[in-house]
C-alpha cells in the first residue's frame, strides 16, 4: 500500500535528515495508523453486540465475521482506492476548491 | 514505509517518530475504550458506585475489545502476507 517512495534515490547526504523522505514516511504511517483504527471501530460495531453478557473470548461466529469484515474493508478501500485514481487521472481537481 | 530508501539519520528521526505516535496511539485507545465501555454498560445512576453488573460488562467490554482489535491485526498480517510474502518477513517488526 505504499504510495511513496518507489524508484527513489537517497538525495540527502549520510549524516543528515531526509525531510522529504520523513514527511513521507510520516504521512504513510498516519494512514496505516487512521485505516486500523477504522477498520477496529468499523468491524467491532458490525460484529460484536454491546450485550456483553458473556464471556470475554470472542466466540466462533465473532471471529469468522472480523476475518470476513477486515478482508471486505480492504477490498473496498482498494476499490475506492483505484476510483479516485482515475478520478485524478481523469479531471484533476478531485477533492479541491 | 520501507525503511531501505532512508538514511541512516533519517530512519533514526522515522524511529523517533514511530515511537511518538504510538504512545499517542495508545493513549487514545485508552479513552475511546473507556468512552466506549461507559456508553455500553454504564446506564444506572441510582448510585455513584459501579454495580457489580456494571463491573462486569466493563471487564468484558474492555477485555472483548482488545481480543477484537488482536484479531484484526492479525488478519492484517495474514492478508499483507499472502499479497507479498518475501518482503511481509523483513517488514515485521
Amino acid at each position: 500500500m505504499s504510495f511513496f517512495g518507489a524508484g527513489r534515490s537517497q538525495s540527502a547526504p549520510q549524516g543528515q535528515v531526509d525531510q522529504g523522505r520523513l514527511v513521507e514516511a510520516q504521512m504513510e504511517l498516519e494512514m496505516v495508523s487512521d485505516l486500523f483504527n477504522r477498520i477496529v471501530s468499523s468491524c467491532h460495531a458490525k460484529c460484536i453486540s454491546s450485550r456483553y453478557a458473556e464471556s470475554p473470548e470472542l466466540n466462533k461466529g465473532e471471529g469468522v465475521c472480523i476475518d470476513r469484515c477486515v478482508a471486505k474493508y480492504f477490498a473496498a478501500n482498494e476499490k475506492v482506492q483505484t476510483v479516485l485514481q482515475a478520478a485524478q487521472k481523469a479531471g484533476g481537481n478531485v477533492g479541491g476548491f | 514505509m520501507d525503511a531501505s530508501a532512508m538514511n541512516p539519520a533519517t530512519a533514526a528521526a522515522f524511529e523517533g517518530m514511530m515511537q511518538q505516535k504510538q504512545m499517542k496511539e495508545f493513549m487514545s485507545l485508552y479513552s475511546n475504550l473507556v468512552e466506549r465501555c461507559f456508553t455500553s454498560c454504564c446506564n444506572d445512576f441510582t448510585s455513584k458506585a459501579l454495580s457489580s453488573k456494571e463491573e462486569a460488562c466493563v471487564n468484558t467490554c474492555a477485555e472483548k475489545f482488545l481480543k477484537h482489535s488482536e484479531r484484526v491485526q492479525n488478519d492484517l498480517l495474514t492478508m499483507r502476507g499472502a499479497r507479498d510474502p518475501p518482503q511481509a518477513k523483513a517488514q515485521q517488526r
